[in-house]
């Protein structure tokens, strides 16, 4: 879901080398034509209620260029409730979310990229999947096993970050946690779990966000992973979109 | 020190006559304060609610009340110097909810729009209530106010009823908003929905009523505004948000003009008020003033000590008056802001008023001002009392006669300048001018006046009780000067309700006239209760379903629009014109009307309204720029014609070149005529049994209609009938003190009436007698000035506040019921003087001085 | 005439005073009196009793046989209509009325028709030797003519009894023998009863009979000639 998450997830070891490398490499790595899988999410809000969603994300094509459709099945009052994102490789990613009740979708704004994804702790920017070159990286050393980088999202990038702390395995080249800053002042820490080969790629099958502001946690299990299957490229339109609720 | 050795005692022995006396400065303070701040505290929530549902909104792009197509959001949000933008629908609508009235609906974009507002959502009970996801997917999803939920008991996921384009409809409270900030807007009594519900629920199709933007960091308010408006062109408007209330101010400009009016009237008499007091409190106190003077005070001593204690008088008045003021404030508040809603739909709610300290200072200088200028005169005729002659006891000093000769001739003069004033009256200071002049003019005269029609009353008072007539008639003869003060306050009361009432019969008269003309359809198909609210709207298809409704003769598509025209708001009428004109004959000011209806309808021009024309000063032949979302219409005028659908004026439009350029064929209301032979009442049924479930349907009569009007225009003349209540009140307040005052005066005189052979009721009956003569020379002077005070009101009325040509109708009915009233209130406040005049001692009264 | 047996008058304020304390006087039709007696001694009081404008706390009035007490005051101020003309010291004529008009208030209050009435004002301003001043208001006049505009005004309806409360007090010595001298003449030539209050000697003793007050008794009533 995350960008980083999408990027890091899948990446595999390589020899050391400057940040940019090992992240592309991660990237590399965790390539793949098509995913689909099943998510559920819980929410452990500051008060620790929880609520949980399911949905069905599918992905056609990788990285830059990547189309993906996020349906939600459960529970029964946003079952239906769709979401398109178009990544390109030289801009910021369309997105759209398709309501069925009003029959109408609606364009997420660039400007809107900050806010929370629908009460998760995700903000709507991570989970766009985004080209390497976005960002500049420096290698600030090795922990427990992992290469410790720092990226810095460039200006044309348009992120809430100033800086992100990237954590990527020495051994499969898989990121394990991820910190993001706004203004040297900690928003989230993404913890990459459960990490296990699935068809050749290593993939973490648990995620656990943390709102460190609102002092709120999201916990993302995938289920029924797979990889590069057939996916027909007329479902990644708003049509589609309409059409299938 | 004089003050406390002097004043004081005197005070404190005519405690009730000095408090009436400073009533005149009371309420003409409190009228000022009342309505001014009444205005300005409307005018201050609507402002304020527009800040707070505004939030950090730096720009608004609005097209009047139309609204425009969605995808004017993506060319907003392209511009590179737009921040945040998040487009708005705004609506009111009525829940079902008692004493609640009005909910301010706003829908907004929630995936993004929380950068521009703080909605502060309360945590919910349950975790899936306040989730953003739900509150999306389910369209009856509304956030309210904590305050609105504690005022009706209501909590997260409970229902809340609105009436909606699809009829009355439950709407799951998912959110609940807290603080000072949005929530706290509209009084509290604001929804926030998704906006693709709102559009859904209120009929928008597919557009936008606004767009609220924050511009990107670093860039100048004022700069992107400009350039924005560049790109989208002139059909839309990109405006701060305190742009609205300016033209919320041009809507409530008119009451601050009649609270001007009766403010100033209700100053001049306590003017007077205080002028009658003050000459009596000299000529009573002249053996005071005379051992001051003995003791060896200065002529500027005392007339400084005299005009001090007009001073306090004025200022302790004026106090008086702002709290009282103040007081009223709210009342009128709520009334002015219930009619601003009904009529504009403008959202705002005078919860509290908002005294403004500038507007207290003005109230406290003008009633000081008034009080000092009323004392001066008493002031200057103290300082040249006579030492020698006061102390002499029996000695009255007799008031110059060339006092009255300058008076009388400085009134002609006025008089000649006020009439020369009328010639060049297209001139507002000239116009202002006049009015003042021949108002002054009139109070000048007041003495010669009354001394005339005394003399003239003075049979007719014999005819009725010989001794007693003939006495109290003498009485006013022989004193005009202190009889002149009272009939001068009871003549400008009197003046100020005939004005009032003149103009609300006049315009009663005309708006009826225009209503049988203008609205003669059977039935009225509309989305609202009330034909003015245009939240909800029919789509254009709707007109054929009804058009085959059984018994429908013809019907008419009417989309009305509030569109900004040059910085005001003004009406947009778009329908079909020349079907218009078939079935209603509007009176026609200018243009051809068997030739420009046609045109318009060609879309080759407007006809515009009187008032408008009146307003802006513009005829047949000049051309209007309409801003439309397309860009500038520039359409020629090819007639005026009367018509009173709006107070700033209307545009008659055909209605293809409304929906060619404003992309929006809604409909707000369906004229329907009737075939001969059914009734309205079955025909609205038919029309409701069909209608009535699917969609929000109302259906109301001619006469409904009519009833509507009427009852706007009640409101609208319901501070007008505050301002004549009060301006009678005055007018007995007048009369009760100077009667007051001038029969304790002649206290001696009264006891020498009796000790000569004067009987109780003889005495009685007297001052009876000259109270009534005094109210009937009040009326009849008052008559007389009403007459000129109407002229000018109406004429006001036309240039300056409705542009409308009213009829000069003399209100006879008021003017008759003045009469007991004037009367009544004279003889009740003759009766207790001269009860306490006859019942008094009379070895007391002969030694009274 | 004027007959008052045991009429006592106090009056209520701070403290009670006890201006009359018990007068027995009886004057008879025609007679000319004058009432003396220190300040406060209740001269005044018994003037303003005889002339009906207050009511003795005990005792009883009568006037021409007509006994005042537990009359209305309606009926009372009849009696003084028909029977009292009034003289103050301090004239109080009406300031705002010329003289003929002062003079003819009591007749206008009676009803009289306008041309008696002017008739009557004018015979009685003549009478007081004013008839040239007739159209003057009571500021434009002197001490002496006002007073004799007052005294017109008492004899308006020819009383039978003349009230006079210090009718020279406030004149000099030369105006106040002229005015006197015009009651005694008008006393003689109507032959009204006469009741003067004075504190000027030479005025009592002018008058044929004169009562002495102190501390509201009569203390001394002595008859001339």
């Amino acid at each position: 879901m995350n960008k980083y998450l999408l990027i890091f997830l899948l990446a595999l070891p390589l020899a050391a080398q400057d940040g940019r490398t090992i992240v592309a490499e991660s990237q590399k790595r965790a390539r793949a034509d098509s995913q689909r899988y099943e998510g559920t999410l819980e929410v452990n809000d500051a008060k620790r209620k929880v609520s949980t969603k399911r949905w069905v994300y599918e992905r056609l094509g990788s990285a830059g260029e990547s189309k993906a459709v996020l349906r939600f099945t459960a529970p029964a009052e946003v079952k239906g409730v769709a979401l398109l994102i178009l990544n390109h490789p030289d801009r910021a990613s369309d997105q759209w979310m398709w309501t069925p009740a009003v029959a109408r979708e609606r364009r997420i704004a660039l400007q809107d990229r900050r806010t929370r994804f629908f009460g998760t702790d995700f903000s709507f920017e991570d989970l766009e999947e985004r080209d390497v070159d976005r960002s500049t990286y420096k290698t600030l050393g090795e922990e427990n096993g992992a290469w410790k980088i720092e990226g810095t999202p460039k200006p044309e990038a348009k992120s809430q970050y100033t800086r992100v702390l990237i954590w990527i395995r020495k051994d499969n080249y898989v990121a394990t946690q991820i910190e993001c800053y706004a203004k040297d002042v900690l928003i989230r820490r993404i913890r990459y779990t459960e990490i296990e080969k699935v068809q050749n790629i290593w993939t973490a099958r648990n995620v656990e966000v943390h709102d460190l502001q609102r002092d709120s946690r999201t916990t993302m299990k995938l289920e029924k992973l797979q990889y590069n299957l057939s996916l027909a490229a007329e479902s990644f339109t708003l049509q589609a979109l309409r059409r299938e609720q | 020190m004089l003050l406390r050795l002097i004043t004081w005692p005197y005070v404190r022995k005519h405690l009730l006559r000095c408090t009436l006396t400073t009533a005149g400065i009371v309420l003409g303070v409190a009228v000022f304060v009342g309505m001014h701040t009444a205005n300005q505290s409307v005018l201050y929530a609507f402002n304020r609610t527009v800040d707070k549902i505004a939030g950090t909104t730096q720009l608004q792009v609005t097209a009047g009340e139309t609204g425009f197509p969605e995808d004017v959001l993506e060319r907003v949000q392209g511009h590179p110097g737009v921040g945040v933008a998040a487009p708005v629908i705004e609506a009111t609508v009525q829940t079902g909810l008692q004493g609640e009235g009005n909910l301010l609906v706003l829908g907004v974009d929630m995936t993004g729009d929380r950068n521009l507002r703080d909605y502060e959502l309360e945590k919910a009970d349950e975790a899936i209530i306040d989730d953003p996801l739900v509150f999306l997917a389910q369209p009856d999803s509304v956030i309210v106010s904590e305050k609105f939920c504690q005022r009706n008991g209501l909590k997260l996921n409970d229902w809340l009823t609105m009436r909606t384009m699809e009829g009355p409809k439950q709407f799951t409270i998912r959110g609940v908003m807290q603080g000072d900030g949005l929530a706290s807007a509209y009084g509290g009594n604001l929804a926030i929905m998704d906006i693709y519900a709102a559009q859904m629920v209120f009929g928008r199709g597919r557009t936008f009523d606004r767009i609220d933007l924050s511009v990107a960091e670093g860039q100048q308010v004022d700069r992107v505004q400009k350039s924005l408006q560049a790109m989208l062109g002139p059909g839309l408007q990109v405006d701060p948000p305190s742009s609205r209330g300016q033209q919320f101010e041009a809507m409530a400009k008119i009451y601050s003009m009649s609270a001007n009016i009766s403010s100033l009237f209700a100053l001049f008499i306590g003017l007077f008020l205080i002028y009658n007091t003050f000459s009596i409190a000299v000529t009573q106190r002249r053996g005071e003033i005379g051992i001051l003077r003995a003791l060896g005070a200065t002529q500027g001593q005392v007339k400084r000590l005299f005009l001090l204690e007009s001073g306090i008088a004025g200022l302790l008045g004026s106090l008086a008056g702002l709290g009282f003021g103040l007081l009223i404030a709210r009342g009128m508040a709520r009334y002015i802001s219930d009619f601003m809603g009904e009529v504009y739909g403008a959202a705002q709610r005078a919860e509290e008023i908002s005294a403004d300290p500038r507007l207290l200072l003005t109230a406290l200088a003008l009633g000081v001002a008034t009080s000092l200028i009323a004392g001066w005169i008493p002031a200057r005729n103290a300082a040249a009392v006579d030492p020698v002659k006061a102390l002499q006891k029996g000695r009255v000093q007799v008031i110059t006669e060339g006092e009255n000769r300058t008076r009388r001739w400085t009134a002609l003069a006025l008089l000649a300048l006020a009439i020369l004033c009328v010639f060049f009256g297209h001139r507002p200071l000239f116009f202002y001018s006049g009015y003042l002049l021949s108002v002054l003019a009139a109070l000048l005269l007041t003495p010669a006046l009354c001394s005339w029609l005394a003399s003239l009353l003075r049979p007719f008072m014999k005819l009725l009780r010989p001794v007693e007539g003939a006495l109290a008639a003498d009485s006013i003869l022989q004193s005009p000067r202190r009889t002149s003060g009272t009939v001068a306050a009871l003549s400008l009361s009197v003046a100020l309700v005939i004005g009032l009432g003149g103009i609300s019969k006049a315009s009663y008269e005309t708006i009826l006239d225009w209503a049988d003309a203008a609205l003669n359809p059977d039935l009225f198909v509309s989305s609202s209760q009330s034909v003015t609210q245009r939240s909800f709207r029919f789509p254009a298809s709707l007109g054929a379903e009804i058009q085959a409704v059984g018994g429908i003769d013809e019907i008419q598509a009417v989309r009305t629009a509030r569109i900004v025209h040059e910085g005001i708001p003004v009406m947009l009428v778009a329908g079909d014109v020349q079907r218009l004109a078939k079935r209603v004959k509007m009176r026609v000011v200018e243009g051809d009307p068997r030739t420009m209806y046609q045109l318009v309808e060609r879309g080759q021009g407007v006809v515009i309204s009187d008032n408008f024309a009146l307003l802006r000063h513009v005829h047949k032949g000049d051309v209007l720029h309409i801003m439309s979302p397309s860009g500038r219409l520039d359409l020629p005028i090819l007639g005026v014609v009367v018509d009173y659908s709006d107070q700033q004026g209307t545009i008659l439009m055909d209605r293809h070149l409304f929906v060619k350029h404003w992309k929006d064929d809604t409909i707000n209301v369906f004229r329907v005529y009737l075939k001969p032979g059914y009734t309205q009442q079955a025909v609205r049924q038919e029309l409701l049994n069909r209608f009535g479930q699917r969609t929000r349907f109302f259906v109301l009569t001619n006469g409904e209609i009519r009833a509507f009007i009427l009852r706007i225009t009640d409101q609208w003349f319901g501070l007008t009938y505050v301002q004549i209540f009060v301006a009678v009140l005055v007018a007995i307040l007048g009369i009760v003190n100077t009667l007051t005052v001038s029969i304790s005066d002649r206290k001696r005189e009264l006891g020498v009436l009796q000790a000569v052979g004067g009987l109780r009721s003889q005495v009685r009956h007297t001052i009876w007698m000259e109270a009534l003569a005094i109210g009937t020379l009040g009326l009849l002077i008052g008559y007389a000035l009403g007459a000129v005070n109407l002229y000018y009101i109406l004429e006001v009325t036309r240039r300056d506040i409705a542009g409308m040509r009213l009829n000069y109708r003399y209100p006879f009915e008021i003017a008759l019921t003045l009469i007991p009233v004037m009367l009544g209130a004279a003889l009740l406040s003759g009766a207790g003087p001269a009860e306490a005049a006859v019942r008094g001692s009379l070895v007391e009264a002969l030694e009274y001085e | 005439m004027i007959l008052l047996t045991n009429v006592t008058k106090e009056f209520d304020g701070k403290r009670k005073v006890r201006a009359l304390a018990g007068v027995n006087l009886h004057i008879h039709k025609g007679e000319m009196v004058s009432l003396v007696g220190p300040s406060g001694s209740g001269k005044s009081t018994l003037l303003n009793l005889i002339g009906t404008l207050d009511q003795p706390t005990s005792g009883q009035i009568a006037l021409d046989g007509q006994v005042l007490s537990g009359v209305a005051d309606d009926e009372l101020t009849r009696v003084r209509r028909d029977k009292i003309g009034f003289i103050f010291q301090f004239f109080n004529l009406l300031p705002s009325l010329s003289c003929l008009e002062n003079v003819a208030l009591p007749l206008h209050l009676r009803g009289w028709k306008r041309k008696e009435i002017r008739e009557r004002a004018s015979e009685l301003l003549d009478l007081v030797g004013l008839s040239q001043r007739k159209d003057h208001l009571p500021d434009e006049l002197s001490g002496g003519e006002r007073q004799r505009v007052a005294i017109a005004r008492a004899l308006s309806v020819y009383p039978p009894i003349l009230l006079a409360d210090e009718p020279t007090g406030n004149l000099d010595t030369h105006t106040g023998g002229e005015i006197l001298a015009l009651v005694r003449d008008l006393h003689e030539r109507l032959g009204a009863t006469v009741l003067m209050v004075t504190h000027d000697r030479a005025v009592a003793e002018s008058c044929p009979r004169t009562v002495t007050l102190r501390d509201g008794l009569v203390v001394d009533d002595i008859a001339r000639r």
